[in-house]
């Protein structure tokens, strides 16, 4: 944990990780019996639902619940479904849970589904087939033509702590991700392709044929948000735009070398890379099939959990604690925390005694004194009109720095998620 | 079997860079005792009883207001006794223990609880309950007759009302190192000069308080002095003798800086300390108080939210 410096004069600054130079290579992890699925789709009408228990599946097959989902996964191994179940997710998300019992590793039965298509590339088959490949690219975005893509942004850079997925695919397989950058190119059309590197990699990035950006090593300027606002202001973007509508697509480095790889091989890779940190810091690549229960990990690497611990999915500023040592490494899982009891520190509901150290800390320049007093109230859409609530990046520094220890960042997303849903709720209505 | 594991599930960022309000307080208690531990040698005793008196009950009024409302206990924060010991800094040394009591209940109910607890008062608490009392009892803070029985080795006058009451040329005989080095009467914590700016220097450095508040506090006052000293160097002071005397060292540093009631952004930082450096000079040059420091927070206090206002654009709002 990075404490406080003696000297709080200046701002605090967290710096990103720097991947190691003799980074080794990825400690590979089986599923040991089973693997978890969550789709991103309600699991509700059950009569209508595709899948059967009892089903067999295939090491690479779709996994939809209801037909032409948007939202479905690709299994990593083959196997019968010996579960289905309704999930609640963070934040009310509401996920159908699968559980695969999968077969020998002798016996994988592979999908060919995608082998009948990928010689022939298109936007079409990769948003059918391959929107659940490791670092979970998004295809839908080239899908809206009222909001048209103009470039593509490839993070070579991780996008929390402690985390080097991102950056190990520049360094030791800049040549998928080249290759796949040229694949992007050739399916969607769009020639600007940038890629975003920490200064260490610059030079070995700019083997991969996309325009090379750095970032700086201080969190959070390698969020998205921040690189549309930092670095791709040239861009003329017409104002502060945000994400969704700038024309920009965002895909992680894992993704774009697991499309390359997909399509020169025919073969789905459904490996994710995640870096681990044990409870006494250590870090460490490991390759986990997609699904792996966390379980399957601890024990292949001889950690333990004991009551107390605090288990991350992500980074330590924006990842989601888990509660069972069940839960399956999805395709956007790029570190897993392992907190042991004494690590924890406790929130408190005091009071914000406006000190003024999440103002100062803020990217985004929020009144968080203020704000914070509307979300302690309740008062949410005052908060979103007054304070700015919906200019939040969510990187987590206000939480970081907070001296009353005010979860502030729950706060935020709460806030949002609620006016979210009120939104949502009134247009279903109306 | 059923999993038994009871993991901790609580919400991102899962680090902490390990401030606390509590060892805010302290730091910022350890601060005061540069300036406060000579005052007690110098006024001996009874400075450290009218100091102990002071922090014990600010924390017993908190704890009082605590179990009346029923609210978690909140002395732990060390707010309280924060609020006590700044208030004894400015008390002198022969003030009555009811007083004492009575001003903390001032600071630590009127002026901090019944707004809701620590971050929700909006005038600095310790700076409230000294004019509250200055107003009902001044005769107890007339510094010259509430330390007429102690001999010291200096002028025992209060340098303010020398200067108010004579013009400039009757303070001439202090020198500003004597000033700076505490040779003077006043508050227990608030004449020592070199202990507020050692403290104040450390609590910046730390970053408990913030520069910017104490340098245009003392910009404000350094300014505001030399336009009145050069128009009429008679009748008005320099800027020296008003930063060394009453109780601008411990304004600068202890009383503005009060997180609840300053501002956050850096421009109305400045604003805020410049304003209240100004106008403790009006006040103490044309005005019909001796000290204008504490009214002069108080104003500034009062402004800080209008001040707050002046903010920057957060990001995707505007142009």
């Amino acid at each position: 944990m990075i404490k406080r410096s003696f000297f709080g004069l200046v701002k605090p600054k967290l710096q990103y990780e720097i991947i190691d130079d003799a980074q080794p290579e990825p400690v590979n992890i089986n599923a040991s019996e089973k693997i978890m699925l969550y789709i991103d789709q309600p699991y509700e009408n059950k009569a209508n639902s595709l899948l059967k228990i009892g089903d067999q599946v295939k090491n690479g097959q779709k996994i939809e619940v209801v037909k032409d989902a948007d939202a479905y996964m690709l299994s990593s191994k083959s196997g019968q479904i010996s579960n289905i179940s309704s999930f609640v997710g963070f934040m009310e998300k509401k996920l159908t849970a699968v559980t695969i019992d999968i077969d020998d590793q002798a016996n994988q039965l592979l999908d060919d589904s995608f082998k009948d298509v990928y010689k022939t590339p298109s936007m079409e088959n990769a948003k059918d087939l391959l929107s659940g490949l490791p670092g979970k690219p998004d295809f839908d975005v080239f899908f809206h033509p009222d909001k048209p893509i103009k470039s593509i942004v490839v993070l070579g850079v991780d996008g929390d702590l402690l985390t080097t997925t991102n950056q190990w695919f520049i360094k030791n397989g800049i040549i998928s991700v080249k290759t796949g950058i040229d694949l992007l190119r050739k399916i969607t059309g769009i020639h600007d392709i940038i890629l975003i590197v920490p200064q260490h990699l610059a030079q070995v990035a700019g083997s991969a044929g996309a325009t090379v950006k750095t970032v700086d090593s201080e969190y959070p300027a390698a969020h998205p948000q921040l690189i549309i606002r930092h670095i791709l202001a040239d861009k003329n973007l017409g104002g502060n735009d945000i994400a969704s509508n700038s024309g920009i697509a965002f895909f992680s480095a894992e993704a774009v070398s697991a499309i390359g790889a997909a399509y020169k091989t025919g073969q789905i890779p459904l490996d994710k890379i995640v870096t681990f940190i044990s409870k006494d810091g250590n870090k460490q690549l490991v390759s986990v099939p997609i699904g792996t229960p966390l379980q399957d990990i601890l024990s292949q690497l001889n950690e333990s959990l004991n009551d107390g611990d605090r288990v991350i999915f992500g980074g330590p500023m924006t990842g989601v604690a888990v509660y069972s040592p069940d839960f399956p490494v999805m395709p956007d899982t790029d570190a897993i925390i392992i907190q042991d009891k004494s690590q924890v520190v406790e929130r408190a509901d005091v009071a914000c005694i406006n000190c003024g150290e999440c103002v100062r800390v803020c990217p985004a320049n929020i009144q968080i004194n203020q704000l914070i007093r509307f979300l302690e109230a309740g008062q949410y859409e005052e908060a979103a009109d007054q304070y700015d609530l919906f200019s939040c990046i969510e990187c987590g520094f206000c939480s970081f720095v907070c001296e009353s220890r005010i979860p502030v960042f729950q706060h935020i997303k709460l806030a949002k998620h609620t006016l979210e849903s009120m939104n949502a709720a009134e247009e279903n209505n109306a | 079997m059923p999993n038994t594991l009871k993991l901790t599930v609580s919400h991102a960022p899962f680090w902490h860079n390990g401030s606390s309000i509590s060892s805010k307080s302290r730091n910022i208690l350890l601060a005061s005792l540069l300036a406060v531990v000579p005052g007690c040698y110098q006024y001996g005793m009874a400075a450290v009883g009218v100091v102990t008196m002071s922090i014990a009950s600010a924390i017993i009024w908190e704890l009082l207001i605590n179990f009346i409302s029923r609210r978690p206990i909140s002395v732990g924060d060390g707010n309280a006794a924060l609020i006590g010991m700044i208030f004894a800094m400015m008390l002198p040394a022969t003030t009555p223990w009811w007083a004492v009591v009575t001003g903390t209940f001032f600071a630590v109910v009127i002026a901090k609880e019944i707004f809701g607890g620590i971050g929700a008062n909006p005038f600095n608490p310790a700076v409230l309950a000294m004019t509250i009392l200055m107003l009902s009892w001044g005769n107890l803070f007339d510094f010259n007759a509430a330390l007429l029985n102690y001999s010291f080795n200096f002028k025992a006058v209060y340098p303010l009302v020398l200067s108010k009451s004579f013009g400039a040329h009757a303070v001439e005989p202090f020198a500003l190192m004597d000033l700076l080095l505490g040779k003077q009467i006043g508050g227990i914590g608030s004449t020592c000069g070199i202990g507020l700016i050692l403290g104040g220097v450390y609590l910046i450095l730390r970053g408990f308080i913030r520069w910017e508040v104490c340098f245009s506090f003392l910009a404000g006052i350094i300014i505001a002095a030399l336009c009145f000293n050069i128009l009429n160097p008679e009748l008005y002071a320099g800027p020296g003798f008003h930063l060394l005397t009453g109780y601008t060292m411990i304004g600068a540093f202890f009383l503005a800086t009060e997180d609840s009631s300053s501002p956050v952004n850096f421009i109305p930082m400045l604003i805020y300390g410049f304003l209240g450096g100004a106008l403790t000079i009006l006040i103490r040059n044309i005005g019909t108080h001796i000290d204008g420091v504490l009214y002069a927070i108080l104003i500034i206090n009062l402004v800080n939210p209008l001040l707050d206002k002046i903010r920057p654009k957060a990001i995707g709002k505007g142009v």
